[in-house]
């Protein structure tokens, strides 16, 4: 009823989003990173002993400590997309989209692990190792797999769970379900930190299965959080591979637009955040985003963006890597930390960068 | 997680369920509920006027409703001549309110005038024509003296009224004593002078008549006249007002003086009536005659009211009255009564005041129903004609960083370059290389389309302006700001707000387009979010210098060229991707055909090419997204509501593409520029020996193309006008 009336008197809030101020104020760090490594599809960064591993397409590939950057030695070429992937000592977990979880190296070489409790394992969108025999596993959406993200937001769906897998036992529980897309993961004592995409927010989940309500520990983000990873000074970097908008958060309460936007508009072109914007003239465009007098604006409204963040210990952000509008290093995917440099995967742009970790991580690290 | 879909090919735009049962109802909706003139109607001044209306039907009904025979003929006509006398002095007020000030005299100057008609006729027995001429002219007198201390030395209105409220008063006491006897002694008998004061004509009393008379003559001087215009502007503000070269001194005093006359009338007539020569008339008339001007939505704080208001709230503000006195109320509550209306009256002008703009914001822009069919392929590579390509990639730039805004270009026959720009010059880079560009003559506004006509003087569309001629010797005229109104139009579209290209017919008759009249020219995104069909085409003709405008709601009109036969015009509507022809001239005169249908970007100027062909420009591409909202109107109202502009879906105008045509309509080819470096957004090109010249309305420079096999002597004069 109260919607109704709302919408009679037109009483409805503005679109809004959080404004990247303060810790969050833009600048052009990721722009001025140097290029390591260029694959088309860099996603998923882990530290694989002293190597700098990632993924692309179905290909794992490393960097040597010693190369600093290259195009990276192919490791592994698996049957299908990667998804994600995790490390430990010298064990790689691979998930790989329709097939399932693989075990590459170390103890369990060669598993394969294709259900969870009976369930086909999909859209696995991040995994962390908690020991050599337990491993956590985020799965984005239970409708839709990880090449179709666009799809499960525009549908504001909240199907994803965390899975604890026991590779003694090759059980699989759900610790944690309902989530709007998972789509990082970080073990904290006894307990996970869990980026929940959808819903733009951190949360602290039980890594036990207690049916207890998650606790929120970071939100209202400017941008959709994707994966976690340690950083060597205790605290985490987070990578936000997508910005929010106004346009998006409207076109997500007007369902009836949406859905048809879904059906008819082909999805590179629907009004979604993207991990690269402007690939094509007929992508929808935003008033601020018209070139005047050549220029495409840093500050223009966009699809896309580059963003990663680096978290203290108690997970407020205390330091913001962009790349604007007009940069060329959107969709950061994944962030980890590599010697004395801290690499970023931006998915968008096909790069993975480097930038050296901030000198006072290092002074705290020394202590 | 994946990178999304990012290949590019999707010609293949998904089936549009525009059949279904709700698209129809939309369709039907948009297309037959005018809801776009809410907002117009809201706009116009006179929709202040609706709330005091508001209120006097209601004291009306209230009123008529519990007092007995309120509506008996005698009570009416009573009623009406002192509403007819109360309303010049209301008039005076709103004059002296309207002007920035407040005149807290007018009850002793109006007992005053009482005094002195009293006297002049049943003392002095003069002529009834000169007691009025001497009655206005001293309460004009007492209004100069006011008018003179506040206006001229400046003086606060207040307090300088408030003290010659007491002076008066004290004034008028004294003559009294000494005429009061004398005055009611006396007898005056003059048939004019009965008839002022209980004659009346057809059943209208004569107060009432010569009110209904002056409001009229008022309401043309507020509303039409150079000094209304002052009265209002200095009420407005001040500083403006002076800044605008107009004596403060002169107007404000004029208000007073003018006040003053109006109290006078006002004591004529009501001497006239009661031939009372007691010490209460006017006591209290200040405070009625501010209640009726505020209660009628007149600003205390100066520039904003009208006639109407004035009189509605003196209608208002009488009846209470009496009414008041009929109901036997003590007179104590009679002033309780208006008191609170008064409060009340105060309260809700500043609301409506404060929030009209608001609902006005809110409800103005009213998107309609569009329905496009699916584009057209730009797939790179594709057999479509329009397919894209890098062929703009190497264009040679010229006047980079010199020009800000260059909407259009065109040659004069001794090839000179001229474009407008953004700062309402027009530049020019002498041929043949046209390196540098100086400012050749200012306008103002911002200058769109251009043509040259006969005597090689540039005809120019100025954005915000109207229609202008810019002469060899860089002299600048106007040619037209104005054309007919359209009858049932509710906005006011005599003037042009935004014409934007032109061209000129062999016989010397101009015609150009206004891409809208509900927006102007930094509000075109509102108009392109409408996609409602509030353009026109209009003619100027130079030899009977008159205007008209020739075809009504087309879509964003936008470039016009006369085709090579002569006898029409082909022009482009943006928003409907399309391409039509206006005929002019020759058998099918006056109607309009399609050329092109159906477009993958919106058009923007169209140009002769040296072949018989068009240049058309494409200042932007569709995209898929958009075309679907264009068939959701609901979403881009809300959107317009609820998203900051800069965030609004936009038509994409960072690519655009230059295509030519055949009379036919039939695209021969395509110029791109796909990475945008140069040429992002293209609103215009000419082509004039063998090169085409690029320019673009947000760009900062314009774009040379060498052409391959064409005509390289051809140049638009020629071609138009001939080889001279």
């Amino acid at each position: 009823m109260s919607g109704i009336l709302d919408r009679l008197l037109s009483r409805r809030q503005a679109a809004t989003v959080p404004s990247m101020d303060g810790v969050l104020r833009p600048n052009e760090a990721l722009d001025h990173a140097h290029v390591l490594a260029s694959a088309p599809a860099s996603d998923n960064l882990a530290k694989l002993g002293t190597m700098l591993v990632f993924s692309s397409g179905a290909d794992v590939l490393g960097l040597p400590a010693a190369s600093r950057g290259g195009p990276g030695a192919l490791l592994h070429h698996l049957e299908g997309e990667i998804t994600a992937l995790a490390a430990w000592d010298s064990a790689l977990a691979i998930a790989i989209d329709d097939i399932g979880l693989r075990f590459i190296g170390g103890p369990y070489d060669g598993l394969t692990l294709a259900t969870f409790d009976g369930r086909p394992v999909r859209c696995i969108t991040a995994m962390v190792f908690a020991d050599a025999d337990t491993v956590f596993a985020c799965i984005g959406s239970a409708q839709n797999g990880p090449g179709n993200w666009q799809r499960d937001l525009m549908e504001m769906r909240a199907s994803g769970s965390i899975w604890r897998i026991d590779l003694r036992s090759k059980a699989a529980i759900c610790v944690a379900d309902r989530l709007a897309y998972p789509n990082g993961i970080l073990i904290e004592g006894d307990a996970l930190i869990v980026s929940e995409s959808w819903s733009h927010r951190l949360l602290r989940v039980t890594a036990t299965g207690g049916r207890g309500r998650p606790e929120v520990i970071l939100e209202d983000l400017p941008g959709y959080p994707g994966r976690l990873m340690r950083a060597a000074s205790g605290g985490a970097w987070l990578a936000v591979f997508a910005p929010r908008s106004q346009l998006i958060e409207f076109v997500l309460r007007e369902r009836a637009y949406c859905t048809r936007m879904m059906r008819e508009v082909p999805q590179s072109l629907w009004i979604a955040p993207t991990l690269r914007a402007g690939v094509s003239f007929k992508e929808p465009m935003q008033g601020g985003a018209v070139k005047v007098h050549g220029i495409f604006k840093p500050w223009a409204p966009t699809r896309s963006y580059g963003l990663a963040m680096e978290l203290d210990a108690s997970f407020a952000p205390v330091r913001s890597f962009h790349s604007r509008a007009d940069g060329d290093r959107h969709g950061i995917v994944s962030v980890c930390e590599w010697g004395n440099e801290v690499a970023f995967a931006s998915r968008g742009n096909g790069v993975i960068c480097a930038l050296p970790v901030p000198q006072s991580n290092l002074q705290e690290r020394a202590k | 997680m994946s990178g999304g879909n990012t290949n590019a090919s999707m010609n293949a735009q998904s089936n549009i369920s525009s059949g279904s049962l709700s698209d129809r109802l939309v369709r039907f909706r948009h297309r037959w509920i005018p809801t776009h003139m809410i907002g117009e109607v809201l706009s116009k001044n006179w929709i202040d006027n609706v709330v005091p209306a508001v209120i006097l039907v209601l004291i009306v009904a209230v009123f008529g409703s519990i007092v007995p025979n309120f509506f008996l003929p005698a009570n009416v006509s009573d009623g009406a001549r002192q509403i007819g006398e109360l309303g010049f002095v209301v008039l005076g007020m709103m004059f002296v309110v309207l002007g920035g000030g407040i005149d807290l005299s007018v009850g002793s100057n109006f007992a005053l005038g009482n005094l002195l008609a009293l006297a002049l006729t049943n003392v002095f027995n003069l002529p009834v024509e000169i007691v009025f001429v001497a009655v206005v002219f001293t309460c004009s007198f007492v209004g100069l003296i006011n008018g003179l201390l506040i206006g001229v030395l400046r003086l606060r209105a207040f307090l300088t009224t408030l003290v010659m409220l007491i002076g008066l008063r004290a004034l008028v006491d004294t003559l009294l004593l000494k005429y009061a006897l004398v005055i009611s002694a006396g007898y005056y008998d003059n048939a004019v002078w009965d008839f002022m004061g209980g004659g009346d004509l057809f059943g209208i009393p004569s107060s009432l008549i010569l009110f209904i008379v002056a409001a009229i003559g008022m309401h043309i001087v507020i509303s039409r006249t150079r000094f209304g215009w002052h009265v209002m502007a200095v009420g407005g503000s001040r500083r403006s007002a002076h800044n605008a070269g107009i004596s403060l001194r002169r107007t404000v005093c004029s208000t007073y003086v003018i006040c003053g006359a109006f109290c006078g009338v006002s004591a004529f007539f009501y001497a006239a009536r009661l031939g009372n020569g007691g010490s209460y008339p006017g006591v209290g008339l200040e405070v009625l005659a501010l209640t009726a001007v505020i209660v009628g939505g007149i600003s205390l704080g100066g520039g904003r009211g009208s006639v109407v208001k004035a009189v509605i709230g003196a209608m208002i503000v009488q009846i209470i009255n009496l009414a008041v006195v009929q109901l036997g109320l003590q007179s104590g509550a009679g002033q309780l009564v208006l008191g609170l209306i008064l409060l009340a009256a105060i309260g809700f002008d500043v609301r409506w005041v404060k929030n009209r703009d608001k609902i006005l914001a809110r409800v103005y822009i009213s998107p309609t129903y569009f329905e496009l069919p699916p584009s057209p392929s730009t797939d790179a590579g594709s057999a479509s004609p329009y397919a894209a390509n890098d062929r703009l990639h190497d264009v040679e730039v010229i006047g980079l960083n010199q020009v800000d805004g260059p909407e259009d270009v065109v040659f004069d026959s001794a090839g000179n370059l001229y474009c407008g720009d953004r700062l309402g010059n027009i530049m020019r880079f002498d041929g043949p290389d046209h390196q540098q560009a100086r400012i050749f003559a200012h306008i103002g506004g911002h200058p769109l389309g251009m043509a040259i006509d006969r005597d090689d003087n540039i005809v120019v569309c100025v954005g915000g302006m109207g229609l202008y001629r810019v002469r060899h010797d860089a002299s600048v005229e106007k040619l037209t700001d104005e054309t007919n109104r359209s009858p049932f139009s509710i906005i006011d579209d005599s003037r042009l707000r935004l014409t934007d290209d032109c061209d000129i017919a062999p016989d010397g008759r101009i015609f150009f387009s206004e891409a809208t009249i509900r927006f102007d020219m930094a509000t075109w995104p509102s108009d392109a979010l409408e996609c409602r069909g509030s353009g026109r085409i209009v003619c100027y003709d130079p030899a009977k210098k008159t205007t008209r405008t020739v075809a009504r709601d087309l879509t964003f009109p936008n470039g016009i060229t006369l085709s090579f036969d002569g006898k029409s015009i082909l022009f482009s509507e943006s928003w409907a991707c399309r391409v039509r022809r206006y005929w002019f001239d020759g058998p099918k005169v006056g109607q309009i055909d399609t050329v092109i249908d159906n477009l993958p970007g919106y058009p923007d100027n169209i140009n002769r090419a040296s072949d018989g062909t068009y240049w058309m420009a494409l200042m932007g591409m569709r995209s898929p997204a958009l075309d679907l909202a264009l068939r959701v109107p609901g979403f881009r109202k809300r959107m317009a509501q609820e998203v900051a502009i800069d965030e609004w879906l936009y038509p994409n105008i960072n690519t655009g593409c230059i295509v030519r045509f055949n009379e036919s309509g039939v695209i021969v080819e395509s110029l791109w520029d796909r990475a945008g470096t140069n040429h992002p957004m293209i609103t215009s090109m000419r082509e004039h020996k063998g090169q085409l010249y690029i320019g673009g309305i947000f760009n900062n420079r314009i774009g040379r193309l060498k052409l391959a096999g064409v005509d390289s002597d051809w140049t638009g004069p020629k071609s138009y006008w001939g080889g001279k």
